[in-house]
């Protein structure tokens, strides 16, 4: 309860109406604009000028000043008083007479002549269309309850006469009218009901015993009724009898009600009670002592006791809702808000609901409601900074942002709403960081995304948030003047190079990250920053910072380091990429990482350029030439390896300088394997296998020679190769060497037999071998020279298949279909053909199967056989085409 | 105001627990009422549609307001106490003739409420959002039980009250339901669709009641919009051009 929605002003005093006369009773008011009439007990009108006078504080008073009053001459009291200001006409009922006076001089209007006069008698009550059908403006439609048993009139009132438009009759007395547009709301003795006078249709609402409590039928708005129902409620009807709204709970004794939006406002004797429409519940009760006339005049609420007048005059809306919400009655001051929606203007209703919707959010944050908070905060469109504004020192100095007046909130700073409490500063802090989180990047913050961002940055990093790292990762529009400070102090010194970054400033960042892999500075954010600013360097698009930043991470790793120029793009666009002769010029400092660089160029993007392979080379040889050197000796995988590499690179590489390497070779006795593949590499392959088998005598390699060096030419290559060896194998050598040799020889043949001349290597064996030694060989090239001979026979029969098949084609092609149909005959015999099974002759005659068959053993029984095929030969294609043409 | 697309009723004799379940339903709790004076109601968002649900008064003084709330409804809710065998009698006696003015095709639920008293499985609570959500009274003893006098403060224990009301009786009035509404049994919706026993105490049913009605009471609303938009002029304030003047003078 109590909220104060409506003020009791005094408006006309006792003294003013009635002097001393203590008898004398107010019977009923009316109010039109700034006119107030009063009828009284003792048959007078009193026509007072009621002003408002505004006083101190905003409060409303009124002045009442007496313009006449007037004795209406029937001794008896004034009934009911309506204006009609339109026809300048107050409708008076007083006697049970029903008549019309002038609004200005009160005098009673005579009825025009010749029409049907301006009185109605026998009335107990009338009422006014508050939803008038005729659209005339210069009358009005009441309707009247006749003093007549169970009769509803409904009349037109003109200036100076009555016409009556309809009567009607009910089923019980009616007692109480109330009339909207053609419906007819009635209390009846038992019951409400509507009934609309045109059409006679009634609808029957609910029981209420008039004869026992008085009943109201109040007319609130477009077909809608507000009525006293049992129990003390107000009831709510529309004309089709339908509620629509939840009733509210009055007094048994309800005197007089009316509803002044959004609240129903019902006097009884003691009190003045107040329910809003919108949670039925009872929002204010005043004290009424008398409480005699509770009427609204154009939504002016006006009461009276008998003997005084008062106006209740509702505060400001916005001024009832602040009160509500310095309750902390935040719901309640949204329902009289959102209530209020269709009263307002559209504008200001949004900026107040709005507002209204912030101050809300601003209570429940207070009571760390947050989920709640949050909510209004995003309905009442709150700018962000109203809420940052609130944190010390989040919001940037720069900020033009001020606070909105009058505040939406009485606290100073999150230390007052805390009262030193942390961990609600920390739960706030929280709040903050989702909240922020949920409006970054809507439009609703825009106007505030620097402060957002900067505000979200600081709350990170203090938080030690991992989000901080997400943010500067995106897009982000942090100030950077006011958050590097602030990074700093909390060590996030990664996160300042993303922020320089952001801004720009690689060259910062990167310097700033250097002192923290250097340990200059501590921040562990990132173990891996220094493969991190590798990456960062490998992308980097800026070749200036990448010279420049580049040895220092060559130098603290080259092997990681190289990375920076291994991994660069080597797509096609190599616009913005470096040189890559810039880049071994560069990496001159950096031998390793120099070696590591060519290895990537030459073995992995096989770029052919002879400056790199020689390089390559020359420092492989170099460094086997340093491991072969150094003392003490190195392990011995590490100088195979080195050797491996080298190998390999002089045997695969056909662009590197062979002289020049083959120069800087020739001293060293420990690289004959070496040289061997250089001398290969320059055709001369008697040298190379001369010192593979006599200065090595490394007969695999020997072999493994052969096979290298011939890959690329094709057998005829390769057996001259394998020759060359075997002839060095037999040729050569004395003493123990010899039988190593032959030995050799043995193995070599055995293994390749099929690749020698077998007679060439027939002639230059020794006549002292044995056929066993040898029989490996000689299968195989036995069954080389026999599968040889095969392959050729069926290379010549599948020649002549092919040429068989492409004279068969060309016949095919010189021949036109011969035609067989029955109305051909044979030449043979001369009948014609039955069936499509013929032979052909040559020249394309078809005859009968059985004449030629019969000719043939009648001519040549011997030469049958022979001819036979020849004849098929030409006739079997033949016969298939005239099968073919015998189907068309 | 946002205007309902589609009213429901709830009616039954006073203390049946007709506000505990609505109550139950909206706000997912079980707390203290007071016995509603005059009627109250809530408006549910359901999809796009407004659906708005009338909390009766089950007082006798209240009664004759009955048929006002019922004028137009889509379905009807007719509630009892299942401990409590007057309460249903009531139904039948008091509340059925409200209905009357009730759409034709209005649909008529029977429920038993307070199952958790008799029936152990509805003291379960069934939704996540219960635990915890301890009732703050004990369950009243209803007035067809009173309690002995020698312990008058002993309190209730759940599921020792005799259940007064079956199953068969509820499905037995909605058929007498039907048949005062003159429907055909075969045609209508089966009683044992039509027929709940619920607990506001616990939960148990409530939301299945109330998300039946709805999915059945869906086409009238479609209905009642597509009546609407047959209608070629804005109704904004749910004025309708008296129909008199059409008629003319008789
Ligand atoms: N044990 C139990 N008690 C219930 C249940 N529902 C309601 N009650 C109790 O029954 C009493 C009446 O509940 P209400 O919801 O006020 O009953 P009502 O039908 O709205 O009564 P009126 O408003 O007077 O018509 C209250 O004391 C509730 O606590 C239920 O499911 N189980
Ligand atoms: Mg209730």
């Amino acid at each position: 309860m109590s909220v104060k929605a409506f003020e009791l002003v005094p408006a006309v005093e006792r003294d003013l109406l009635m002097g001393d006369k203590a008898r004398i009773n107010v019977e009923c008011i009316e109010c039109c604009g700034k006119h107030l009439y009063i009828g009284t007990n003792d048959c007078f009108i009193h026509h007072f000028l009621l002003e408002e006078v505004p006083s101190q504080k905003g409060r409303i008073k009124y002045s009442a000043q007496k313009l006449q009053q007037k004795y209406l001459g029937l001794k008896k009291p004034v009934t009911e008083l309506r204006a009609a200001s339109a026809l300048e006409r107050l409708i008076v009922l007083c006697d049970g007479v029903l008549f019309l006076v002038d609004m200005a001089t009160l005098e009673t209007v005579p009825s025009a002549t010749g029409s049907g006069g301006a009185k109605i008698k026998g009335v107990t009550s009338f009422c006014m269309n508050g939803n008038p059908v005729n659209t005339d403006p210069f009358c009005v439609e009441i309707a009247v309850i006749s003093s007549r048993r169970r009769t509803v009139q409904v009349y037109t009132v003109f200036e100076d006469r009555v016409q009556l438009v309809k009567e009607v009759t009910t089923a019980e007395q009616p007692s109480v009218v109330s009339l909207d547009g053609y419906f007819l709301c009635l209390a009846l003795s038992s019951q409400y009901m509507i009934l609309n006078y045109t059409t006679g249709a009634s609808q029957d609402l609910f029981p209420y015993n008039s004869e026992e409590r008085r009943p109201i039928v109040k007319r609130i708005g477009r077909e809608e009724f507000l009525l006293a129902a049992p129990g003390g409620l107000g009831m709510f009807a529309n004309a089709e009898g339908v509620s629509q709204r939840a009733p509210v709970n009055w007094s048994e004794s309800v005197i007089g009600a009316a509803v002044c939006f959004p609240y129903v406002v019902a006097l009884d004797q003691d009190f003045i009670s107040i329910h809003s429409m919108l949670d039925q519940q009872l929002k204010q009760s005043l004290a009424f002592r008398d409480g005699h006339i509770l009427q609204d005049f154009e939504g002016k609420v006006v009461l009276a006791s008998t003997k005084a007048v008062y106006v209740l005059v509702p505060l400001p809306l916005e001024q009832q809702i602040q009160d509500l919400l310095s309750g902390d009655r935040v719901e309640e001051a949204l329902v009289l808000t959102e209530g209020a929606q269709l009263n307002i203007p559209r504008d200001r209703f949004q900026i107040l609901h709005r507002r209204i919707l912030q101050q809300a959010g601003f209570i429940q944050f207070g009571q760390l409601q947050f989920q709640e908070a949050q909510e209004y905060f995003r309905k009442g469109e709150l700018d962000a900074r109203e809420l940052i504004s609130l944190y010390p020192l989040l919001l940037p100095p720069t900020s033009s942002f001020t606070r909105c007046h009058p505040p939406l909130h009485p606290f100073a700073d999150l230390n007052h709403l805390a009262q030193g409490d942390l961990e609600k500063v920390l739960r706030c802090k929280r709040f903050l960081i989702s909240y922020l989180g949920s409006v970054r990047g809507t439009e609703a913050s825009r106007a505030a995304r620097e402060e957002v961002d900067t505000a979200l940055l600081k709350l990170y990093a203090e938080q030690d948030h991992e989000s901080l790292l997400d943010l500067l990762a995106s897009d982000n529009t942090c100030l950077l003047a006011d958050s590097a400070p602030w990074l700093e102090k909390h060590s996030k010194y990664f996160a300042l190079g993303l922020l320089y970054r952001c801004n720009g400033h690689d060259s910062a960042a990167l310097q700033l990250w250097i002192r923290v892999v250097d340990g200059e500075l501590q921040d562990s954010t990132r173990p891996d920053l220094y493969e991190y600013i590798v990456d960062f360097l490998t992308f980097c698009p800026n070749l200036d910072l990448v010279w420049r930043y580049s040895d220092w991470a060559l130098k603290r790793d080259p092997k990681v380091g190289v990375q920076i120029f291994t991994k660069r793009s080597s797509g096609k666009d190599q616009s913005g990429q470096p040189k890559l002769d810039d880049v071994i010029t560069y990496l001159e400092k950096h031998s390793h990482a120099r070696l590591l660089y060519l290895e990537h160029l030459v073995l992995e993007r096989h770029i052919k350029k002879e400056k790199f392979h020689s390089l390559l080379a020359v420092l492989y040889l170099e460094q086997v030439l340093f491991l072969l050197e150094s003392s003490p000796p190195p392990a011995p995988d590490q100088l195979s390896h080195a050797r491996d590499k080298l190998q390999a690179l002089l045997r695969e590489s056909n662009l590197y300088r062979v002289q020049l390497l083959l120069g800087k070779i020739e001293g060293c006795d420990q690289l004959l394997l070496e040289r061997a593949t250089l001398h290969g590499k320059l055709e001369d392959h008697g040298k190379a296998l001369d010192i593979l088998v006599h200065q090595l005598h490394d007969y695999s390699s020997a072999e493994a020679y052969c096979l290298w060096a011939s890959s690329s030419q094709g057998p005829a290559c390769r057996q001259q190769l394998l020759h060359l060896l075997l002839d060095l194998y037999l040729g050569g050598g004395a003493g123990e060497k010899r039988g190593d040799l032959e030995m050799a020889a043995v193995d070599l043949l055995n293994r390749h037999g099929e690749q020698f001349d077998a007679v060439r290597v027939l002639s230059v064996l020794p006549e002292g071998w044995s056929l066993q030694l040898l029989k490996p060989f000689l299968g195989r090239a036995v069954r080389t020279s026999v599968h040889a001979s095969r392959t050729s026979r069926l290379a010549l029969g599948l020649s002549r298949a092919e040429n068989l098949q492409l004279l068969h084609d060309r016949l095919k092609e010189r021949r036109k279909p011969i035609l067989v149909s029955e109305k051909r005959g044979c030449h043979l015999c001369h009948n014609t053909f039955s069936c499509p099974d013929v032979v052909c002759l040559p020249g394309a005659i078809p005859v009968h199967t059985h004449c030629i068959a019969h000719r043939l053993s009648d001519s040549a029984p011997n030469t049958h056989a022979d001819s036979t095929p020849s004849k098929h030969t030409d006739s079997t294609p033949n016969k298939h085409s005239t099968q073919n043409s015998n189907h068309t | 105001m946002k205007k309902p697309d589609v009213k429901v009723v709830i009616l039954g004799d006073m203390n049946v627990g007709k506000t505990s379940l609505l109550h139950r339903y909206t706000e997912r709790k079980f707390r203290d009422t007071v016995s509603t004076v005059g009627g109250a109601f809530y408006l549910k968002q359901w999809g796009p549609y407004n659906i708005s649900i009338w909390d009766t008064a089950g007082r006798e003084q209240f009664h004759g307001l009955g048929s006002m709330y019922c004028r137009g409804a889509a379905a009807v809710i007719l509630t009892y106490d299942v401990t409590n065998w007057q309460s249903l009698a009531e139904l039948e006696e008091r509340f059925l003739s409200l209905t009357d003015t009730a759409n034709h095709d209005c649909i008529y639920a029977i429920v038993g409420n307070k199952a958790d008293l008799s029936d152990p499985r509805a003291q379960l609570p069934v939704a996540p959002d219960d635990q915890g959500e301890e009732p703050r009274t004990e369950p009243q003893v209803p007035s067809a039980c009173p309690t002995p006098p020698a312990s008058p403060v002993s309190p209730v224990s759940p599921g020792s009250l005799p259940k007064q009301v079956g199953r068969d009786e509820a499905a037995a009035l909605y058929a007498r339901v039907l048949r005062y509404k003159g429907l055909d049994e075969k045609s209508s919706l089966p009683a044992d669709r039509m027929c709940f026993e619920t607990s506001a105490r616990t939960g148990y049913n409530v939301d299945a009641l109330f998300e039946t009605l709805f999915d059945l009471v869906l086409p009238s609303i479609l209905r009642k919009r597509n009546e609407n938009q047959r209608s070629p002029t804005v109704d904004l304030e749910d004025y309708r051009e008296p129909t008199g003047k059409r008629r003319g003078c008789c």
